[in-house]
Formats: C-alpha cells, structure tokens, sequence
C-alpha cells in the first residue's frame, strides 16, 4: 500500500479536481476521468497505487459538489410544459441555497450510512446475498424496466373533452416515452456493437452518449428556456422535520445500494424502486433522498472495488480504474473508508460554501451565457475522447434526451440506451438484433 | 398499497415455483408476467379506467390556458357566461371607466377549528372600474387583502390603463358579470355542485363528480379541502395556500373572506372516511354519490375513484388473468406455462390482498358478489410502513427461494433461519401498522357512531326530512 502521507496527498488533489469540475453543468466526474486517463495516462502523472484513493476523493468530491449544478444551473421556463424538479422549483423561489442545505443533510446522512455499512454489513452480508441472487439479475432489470414503463403517470388527459380524447392525452406520454427509451436503446446497441466509434475508445464509448442524453440536453434546455435569475436567500435555514429527514434517508439508503450493488441498476432506477417501497412525498423528502442516494451510488458502487472478499467492479470510474490498478488487500480497504469520510468533509464545507457564493451572487453572469460555454466544452471534451463519429454520435443522443422532455416524460428513459443492449446480450440475442438492424 | 409492492409481489410470487426460478437462471424472463399481472389491476384502472369513466359534473375551478397547461386562463370578455360563476380567470384589456374608489368595513364569518363561526369586521379599500377588451367590458372590483395586492402591483389604476387582471367571475346584484380580483377561484362553486350531486344521487341513484386541481405557473398547485358534514349538512370547501407537487405549502394563502364555500343539502348523506378530501397536486379525484341503505334509512354515500376496485381488483380477475396466460404460453410453447399461469394469478390475488390490507376494499368475487367488502383498515395506501413492510416480505421471498431452489445453496442455514433473518424487519413494520390502526379504526367507529346517533338525525330530518 502506499505510504500514508502518499495516500493523504492523491486523496486531497482528488476532493480538489473533483470540487473544481462538479458545479459545472453537464460535467460528469466519470467522463472528466476518463478525458484525464486519455490525455495524460497514470502511471507518469501519479503512481498508478494510488489511482483508486485520487478516484475516489474526485468521487466523493463529485456527490456532494453537483448538487451546485443540479439545484443552481438548471433552472427551467416556467410556461413550458415540462414539469419542474424540486430542485428547480426551490430555485424558482429564490431558495435554492435551502435545496443544497438539504441535499447536504441527505448527502451527510448517505456518508455515514455508507461509512457503518462499509465497515459492520458489507463486509459480512453482502457477498451472500450478492451470491444468492446475482444470476439473476436480468430478472430484476427487465422487471425495472417493465415496472417504469406500466408505472408511467399520465401527467396529462383529465381535462380532455370526451373519453377518447382523454385517453389519447395520457397514452401520448406513455407512448412517448415507450419511443425515446426503444430509440436510446437503438443508439446504444449500435455504440456498443459496432465499429462506429474508434477502438481506442474502449472505455469512453459511452461517453458522448450520456453526455448528450443527460448533459448537453439539459445545457440546451437552459439556453432556449432563458430562465429568469431570481434573487436567492442566503439563509441557513430549511423546512423539514426529523421524521421526513430520516423517512428519506432510510429510502435513499436503500435505492442507493440496490444501484450500488447490482450492475446496471443506476441510481435514479434505485430511487424510483425505493420511493415506491417506502412511499416517499414531499419536496424536501426527495433532495434528502437524492443526497443519501446519489453519495451511496456512487461512491458505494466504486468503494465495492475495494472489497477483498467480494471485490465488484460497479460504474465507468471503477472499470476504468480497475484497468490500470485494483486494490487487494483489506488495509486499502479500511484506507479507502477513511478517505470517503476525510473527503465527505471537505466537499461538504466546499458545497455549503460554494452554495452561499452563489446564491449571493446568483444573477452576476446569466446562467444562459455559462450554458453556452459548457455546451461547446462538452462538444470538445466528446471530441477528443471519441472522433468526429463521437459528435454524431453527441447529436443523435442530444436529440433524444430533448425529446423525452419534449415528450413530458422520464429522463430516466434514455437508460435504454445502456439497458437494452445490455439485456439484449444478457439473453443472447444480439446476433438477431445485429442483422434485424442490417449491422451484420 | 402503492403500485410497486404490488409489483414486487407478483416477483416474488414467480420464485415460488422452482420451474420458474430455473428458468430464470438460465436468462428466460419470461416469468416477470407475473409481476405485469400483479401490477394488471391498478394499471387497467389509472390507464384506462379513470379516463373511460363517466361524469355526470366536471368541477373546473380553474380551467387551464391550453398552451401553457395551468391557470389562470387568458380569456375574452365575450366568451364569460354565467356558467362561469367562481371560477379563475384572467383578462386583458383596457380600463375604461373607474366607477368606484372607496373604503368602508365588511364583515364576513370565518369557521374555527373546532367548527363554529366567527364573525369578523374588517376596513378595507376598494376600487371598482371596468375593463374592455375588445370583445366587450367587464365591472372589475378589488378590495381588502386584494386591493393592497392590485395596487402594488399596478400602482394608481387610471383610466386608458392597459393591465392582465385575474380574479374570479361573480354575478353582480343586477345580474350582469363581474371580475373580482383573486389570486384563486372562490371555493363556493365547488361546494354547490358538489350539493347538488348529492341532492341529485338521492333521487337519481348515482351521480358521479369529477374535480380537477387548480395548477398554477411554475408547476405549483393551489390546495383546497373538501369536508363533507353529514350531521351539519353541509359540504364545505376550504381554499388553502400554494403548494409544491411533493405538498410543501409555500405561502400564497388566501384571505379569509373568500376561503370558506358553504353549500347546505337538503338529502341525508354519510361520509365513509373520517378525513376531508385534500386536493392539491397530480390530479384531482372523482367521487360517486350513491343511493343506499344505512341503519334502514336511505342516504347518500360517497365513494372514492369509483372506477377504482372494481372488477380489475377482484378474485375472479386473478381465474380469467390465469386462464388468458396459460392459453396464451401453452399455445406459443412454452414449457412451464401452468406454473407461469398460476404464479400470475397468486401475484393478482396478492394485489388483491393487499389492497384489502387498506380502506378502500374491492368486490371480491363478482358476479357472486356485487358490491365492495370494505378493506381492514390497517394503514392508508401510502403508508410507508406497510407499503416497505410487505415489499420488504416479498424481496425476502425472493431471496429465500432463490437460495432454497439453488444447489449447492449460496446461502447454507436452514431456510426457516434464513427466512426469519431477512423477514424480521417486515415483521416489526407489521406490528407497528397493526398497534397504529386500533386508533384509525376507534376514530371510524366513532364516526359511523355519530351518524347512527338518533338525536342528530332527529335533528337532520327537522332540516330537511329523511
């Protein structure tokens, strides 16, 4: 193991990468690494030992941090159709600084879940129970599938003059939604089975994909929205009660793990199973919930790396850093715990902080103006991790991710576009696919 | 329960069957049919059912702006009518004449909590002056709370003045329109229509209320409360503040002389869930009011969702869900289609149970049965505690059949240990609903107690007559 100081040190510049990148819309941890790795390797920038403690330092960094982007840069019109977030609904009402603080209490109430679990259950009850239903985990993944699909709300058709025109309302959102998730899983299947993007791509192939799906969509929808910038309160203050608070915590705990454990499984599907298990409402419940979750999924997901007796590979940042080091023994494991609460620390006071900055200073620099820069970025950061067919591959995926919204339906559905090949090479039909779409 | 414990139930009724869970490891999914027809009930119901279903009233009290789908409503003065009478609305037009600047005291009564009435006396300012937009002019009127809100918002109203106003329709002494200036439509209109279908399903049988919610920009919704007093004869509705969809009210509420619309009811009725109606985000719920029999008196009862729990969630349903899967896999071939077909049916009937667990209760067995058995009362659908106590049983069902049905066992204690060690949490979620539900079912039978009470409908029929 590296030596102490060694460790403190790739730890901390981390938490610093990952704090610097995370506030920025559309900017993933996973892809910023994976852009790192491309450009300048491992081996010559840092020792490659210590790889996994700077990875999971930017991790930790990367669950508390976005919250900024989440609650402060997405901000949408409010005469559009689309329904808001509650984050963007706090933001609306100028208390987006209350969103962060309770995205905090939730993000501080996942650490510490994470931290027992890592240390007293994990350990002991995960890899049973991992082995007792890992060869079937299809099963639960086409019955998320089927479950987001049967579960759609029609947000719309109440109001529709006869029967039929209600009816049709309401099936043009789930219908809708049906299309965007078939349509990402036509794009992904064709990402990931052809020669499309070059082969020295391997670990970034995905990249353009989710960044147009879920990043640059979300950066254009700000830039047409033109949203207004409302003054924010700076107080520390927020409406809850301890009942919500651990309601949420225990909900977000939970979907987080299911994400964490089980490949495939992200962590808003993780979210959607276990609000539904424990009946989850109310605004403040939700961003508690997406702390507890978001620092459980995924830094949960990569600290399972560690694991010696059951040593999962979960998430991009965890395939990659297993490329090029995994770590074997227990005290790199105990290490890597150690770390998640040194830099939940940091990114914690880095968050707040940051948070009140720019709640004071919300309305100096539009965020339509900062969209615009991290749109062309996004397009730079695709290029040169995948080519010119990277781009085209960015397009396609932008235009899918505007239109699930366009259809006031699930983000969540573009998941198809990781889901669907995946099922489909789970249940050995690629082949069949690979010529139905003429690919092979 | 919520939609997704159902679900997980016919999951985990499929792993019941070794057949099955063989299947499973070898990566045919063809067993989460199940789990689709454990869901089945609930998604014929709120995907079909509820859009296909009649309505004899539809309670608007906000319509929507068809482009931005929330309300107020930008309409022309020429498309108002009568009809219109409570409801939101917003204009633009021109001020053309101020008929009125004025200050003076209202009086108005307010309810307590404890139900008795306040009368309140208040000044107030008030500017009445009429508003043309091309299509014809309206009396727009403004005052007290609303008054200071107008001002502020369009400083010194002057005639030539263009301004978007948006207030609720009322109809003047002399019987022509008029716009009062509101932030929400007045609760009155609410609470007449709602009495009148009461008044209605006495002597017609059955009449069916749709209410919609009052959505607001910046997908916010504007509560409101819908109490049924049977004893008093009244229904009332009480507007509330603005809330978020996850129900955070966030200020916005209203003053108390346009809060409360009392409507009396000629016809006996009773009131079978001991809460008022809350209306708020999502959508708003329908209600039937039907003609029945109650301690052999006739009466009207309300009954919620109407098209919800009835044939989908019944036994029968489980057969003909049963029969229509086996039929359907015997014929395409596959090979452990009878297993499937009953794994199908146990997870519909388990929907059916759990369901049962609540308030609502379904037909069970129609057409043996005709009508509903009311639910046992152990916990509202939405109660986190028995929605992730039963969805907690079912993950653990799971894990213990795939153990139990898999050599060498992953997992190697006795299956009763193993079952008992994941299901414990489940266990203590179900004593704690069951300690819980003596308290909701005590408040019911109190309730159903009052109205049996004779001196109160002694009272009623010096009313209006049973």
């Amino acid at each position: 193991m590296l030596p102490l100081s060694d460790l403190l040190i790739w730890s901390l510049a981390g938490v610093l990468f990952g704090a610097l990148i995370s506030w920025i819309p559309g900017f993933h941890i996973f892809n910023i690494m994976a852009l790192l790795v491309a450009v300048f390797g491992v081996g010559e920038l840092m020792p490659v030992k210590a790889f996994p403690f700077f990875a999971i330092g930017a991790i930790v960094a990367y669950a508390y941090v976005s919250a900024i982007s989440s609650v402060y840069f997405s901000v949408a019109d409010e005469s559009a159709v689309f329904l808001l977030f509650p984050t963007q609904r706090y933001l609306l009402l100028g208390r987006g600084h209350e969103a962060v603080l309770l995205y905090l209490i939730g993000a501080v109430a996942g650490t510490l879940f994470l931290v027992l679990g890592l240390l007293f259950i994990f350990p002991k009850v995960l890899p049973p129970i991992y082995q007792a239903t890992s060869p079937y985990i299809t099963y639960f993944l086409v019955a998320i599938v089927v479950f987001m699909f049967m579960s759609e709300w029609p947000k719309e058709g109440d109001r529709g003059r006869t029967p039929g025109e209600r009816l049709w309302l309401a099936w043009r959102q789930i219908l809708g939604g049906i299309f965007v998730f078939f349509l990402s899983g036509i794009l992904g299947f064709i990402v990931m089975n052809t020669n499309l993007l070059p082969t020295t791509s391997a670990y970034t192939r995905l990249t353009p994909m989710f960044i147009g799906f879920f990043g640059m969509s979300w950066v254009i929808l700000n830039i047409l929205s033109n949203p207004p910038m409302l003054e924010q309160k700076t107080d520390d203050r927020v409406e809850s009660s301890l009942y919500n608070t651990l309601k949420a915590s225990f909900g977000g705990a939970l979907g987080g793990t299911i994400a964490a454990v089980y490949p495939i499984i992200t962590g808003g599907m993780g979210a959607l199973v276990a609000g539904h298990m424990t009946s989850q409402r109310g605004d403040d419940a939700f961003i508690i919930s997406q702390g507890v979750n978001r620092v459980i999924y995924y830094v949960g997901a990569f600290t399972l790396l560690f694991l010696p007796n059951l040593r999962l590979t979960r998430g991009a940042a965890a395939w990659l850093v297993s490329s090029i080091y995994t770590p074997k023994s227990y005290s790199e494991y105990l290490a890597a715990v150690g770390v998640v609460l040194l830099s939940a620390g940091i990114s914690f006071l880095f968050t707040y902080y940051l948070s009140r900055f720019i709640a004071r200073s919300f309305n100096v620099v539009h965020i339509k103006k900062l969209s615009y820069v991290v749109a062309v970025t996004l397009v730079v950061i695709s290029y040169l991790l995948t080519g010119p067919m990277g781009l085209a591959v960015l397009f396609v995926s932008t235009a899918i991710g505007m239109m699930a919204a366009a259809f006031n339906t699930r983000r969540s559905y573009c998941l198809g576009g990781l889901i669907l090949p995946v099922l489909i090479s789970m249940t050995g039909h690629t082949g069949y696919f690979m010529s139905l779409l003429g690919l092979g | 329960m919520r939609g997704f414990t159902h679900y997980i139930s016919g999951l985990a009724a499929a792993t019941f069957f070794g057949a099955l869970v063989g299947d499973l490891r070898l990566g045919i999914l063809i067993p989460v049919i199940a789990a689709a027809a454990a869901y089945f009930p609930d998604f014929v119901d709120f995907k079909f059912g509820k859009f296909l279903a009649r309505r004899d009233y539809e309670i608007d009290p906000a319509p929507w702006d068809e482009k931005k789908h929330y309300a107020p409503k930008l309409v022309k003065i020429s498309e108002l009518s009568k009809e219109n009478r409570y409801q939101f609305f917003a204009i633009e037009g021109t001020v053309e004449e101020i008929l009125a600047r004025g200050s003076g005291k209202v009086s108005y009564k307010v309810l307590r909590e404890d139900g008795s009435e306040e009368t309140v006396t208040e000044s107030y300012n008030s500017i009445v002056f009429t508003l043309n937009d091309g299509t014809g002019k309206i009396t727009v009127e403004a005052f007290g709370d609303d008054y200071e809100f107008f001002e502020e918002e369009f400083g010194k109203i002057e005639e030539g003045k263009e301004m978007l106003v948006f207030g609720y329709i009322d109809i003047d002494e002399d019987g022509s329109l008029k716009l009062v200036v509101s932030d929400a439509p007045h609760p009155q209109g609410i609470a007449d229509t709602i009495a009148k279908a009461i008044e209605e399903a006495y002597s017609e049988g059955e009449r069916i209320v749709k209410i919609h919610n009052i959505r607001l920009p910046g997908d916010v919704y504007r509560r409101f409360m819908v109490h049924l007093d049977p004893p008093k004869r009244e229904v009332r509705v009480e507007m509330g503040p603005i809330v978020t969809p996850g129900g955070v009210a966030i200020g916005g509420d209203v003053p108390e002389y346009r809060k409360y619309g009392i409507a009396k009811v000629s016809v006996p009725f009773i009131k079978t869930y001991p809460k008022p109606t809350r209306i708020d985000s999502f959508s708003g719920p329908e209600i039937a009011f039907r003609k029945a029999e109650f301690k052999g008196k006739t009466v009207v009862k309300d009954r919620f969702l109407p098209w919800h729990h009835g044939f989908s969630h019944s036994l029968t349903m489980g057969v003909v869900i049963g029969l229509a899967v086996f039929a359907f896999f015997k014929l395409i071939g596959y090979e452990h289609a009878t297993e499937l077909a009953l794994a199908s049916m146990l997870g519909q009937w388990l929907h059916v149970f759990e369901d049962q667990l609540g308030f609502m209760g379904s037909n069970l067995l129609p057409p043996l049965t005709k009508d509903v058995v009311p639910g046992f009362k152990l916990g509202e659908s939405g109660s986190g505690l028995t929605n992730f106590s039963t969805a907690w049983l079912m993950i653990a069902f799971m894990i213990w059949n795939f153990n139990r049905f898999t050599e060498p066992r992953a997992i190697p204690i006795s299956d009763a240990k193993l079952l008992l060690l994941l299901a414990w949490p489940s266990i203590i979620g179900f004593g704690i609903a069951i300690a819980k539900s003596f308290k909701l079912r005590k408040e019911i039978s109190e309730l159903m107690d009052y109205y049996t009470n004779l001196e109160a409908f002694e009272e009623m029929e010096e009313v209006g007559g049973i």
